[in-house]
């Protein structure tokens, strides 16, 4: 082997270097580098999430119902705050002011929603107060200190044919259900795994370590219907449903402004 | 008894498939314990969300009109279901069976209606394709 110069060999020790220092950049390399073909052709090899579906009748809609008959079980904590919530006799939440439920209760509403397979990226639209999720399924780990929000923050796998997702960092405005508000340290697992033709099963399990005393899982059976599309909703677009501060529920019949205008 | 009583009506909710409004709002404005009859024409039909509304011209005992406003589900779960804009239009004249207010203004949630030509709207039954 004839010896090479030096300054040949130092393009190629500068690429070393950067494969070396690839795993721990990986999240933000697959996070800019542009898809090729491949990562395009390789979707096709994954479950066929396509369409438009909805939670199917029985399948666990709605607050919970059929979904969870005995509820989570609350730390003494918690119970006593739930009981405190409930003597407050709330007729309503803000979900009458249009504001949206947040995780995991959007995943409960009576409107389908759909799965966009991207490189990289599951995206949920969901029909019900026009809501998205994003789902990262490109390796990156969850962040450490995640803004609140109100789905939380999502990173995604496949597991066999399940998609695996887990999330953390909700906001505050969310409740884990109805009257039970989240710790800081509650965490999502959802598990998306196709059933049939046209069906679909979401395993969700919660744990919160300062609210619940085992983790909470429900199941949802969703349906696919290929002939529908997701409509518009725009909660504010004729909302005369309101809750007060105080939790009176009431509703406006006289025309509000920016009321369907004719 | 109070107990027994929400128990019932979220049975009979859940077997009339009335999910949507749950979703987004409580029952509380509504007397869910009572039915009311109410005939009259319309006068517009709103195919809006997050509730449709139908504005009905109701003719009092003294002659005078008043305008009733009765919500129902949205423009989605109902178009998923058989209705469309078109379903009510202005000037038909309907019967609507409703759970009125509690507070005795003229509203309620609409439950089923009654065309004059026997054709009859609900709001229940199985999303179709």
């Amino acid at each position: 082997m004839r010896s090479t110069p030096i300054y040949f060999l130092a393009p190629v020790a500068a690429v070393l270097v950067m494969l070396t220092e690839l795993p721990a950049t990986a999240q933000t390399a697959a996070a800019k580098t542009a898809p090729t073909a491949a990562d395009w052709s390789a979707l096709a090899k994954l479950p066929d999430f396509s369409g438009v579906w909805e939670i199917g009748p029985g399948g666990g809609g709605g607050r919970g119902r059929g979904a969870a008959p005995q509820g989570p079980s609350l730390t003494p904590a918690a119970a006593a705050k739930r009981k405190e919530l409930q003597s407050l006799g709330r007729e309503d939440n803000a979900t009458a002011n249009c504001v949206p439920p947040g995780m995991p209760g959007i995943m409960g509403q009576p409107y389908p929603m759909e799965f966009l397979l991207t490189p990289g990226k599951v995206t949920i639209v969901i029909e019900a107060y026009t809501q998205v999720r994003h789902i990262y399924t490109d390796g990156r780990p969850l962040p450490e200190d995640p803004d609140l929000k109100f789905h939380g923050t999502s990173i995604g796998r496949w597991e066999g044919n399940a998609l695996v997702v887990d999330t953390i960092g909700f906001s505050p405005l969310t409740d884990l259900v109805a009257n039970v508000p989240h710790g800081d340290k509650m965490r999502i697992r959802e598990r998306f795994t196709l059933t049939g033709p046209d069906t679909m099963s979401i395993e969700t399990t919660v744990t919160d370590p300062d609210v619940l005393t085992a983790p909470y899982t429900t199941t949802r059976t969703l349906q696919r219907h290929r002939s529908w599309t997701i409509a518009e909703y725009v909660c504010q677009e004729n909302n005369r449903n309101f809750v007060d501060e105080k939790g009176k529920a009431g509703i406006r019949l006289d025309d509000p402004a920016g009321a369907s205008r004719k | 008894m109070r107990t027994l009583t929400l128990v019932l009506i979220a049975v009979t909710l859940f077997a009339a498939g009335i999910r949507e409004a749950t979703a987004h709002h409580s029952f509380a404005p509504f007397n869910m314990e009572a039915e009311k009859t109410i005939s009259g024409t319309i006068k517009k039909f709103d195919w809006t969300n997050p509730h449709t509304w139908i504005w009905l011209d109701v003719a009092g005992d003294n002659g005078k009109v008043e305008t009733w406003g009765i919500e129902g589900m949205s423009p989605n779960y109902l178009g998923r279901r058989g209705w469309t804009k078109n379903s009510l239009k202005p000037g038909d004249k309907v019967s609507i069976v409703v759970r009125p207010m509690r507070d005795g203004s003229p509203g309620g949630m609409f439950v089923r209606a009654t065309l004059a030509d026997g054709r009859e709207l609900r709001q229940s039954g199985q999303a179709v394709d």
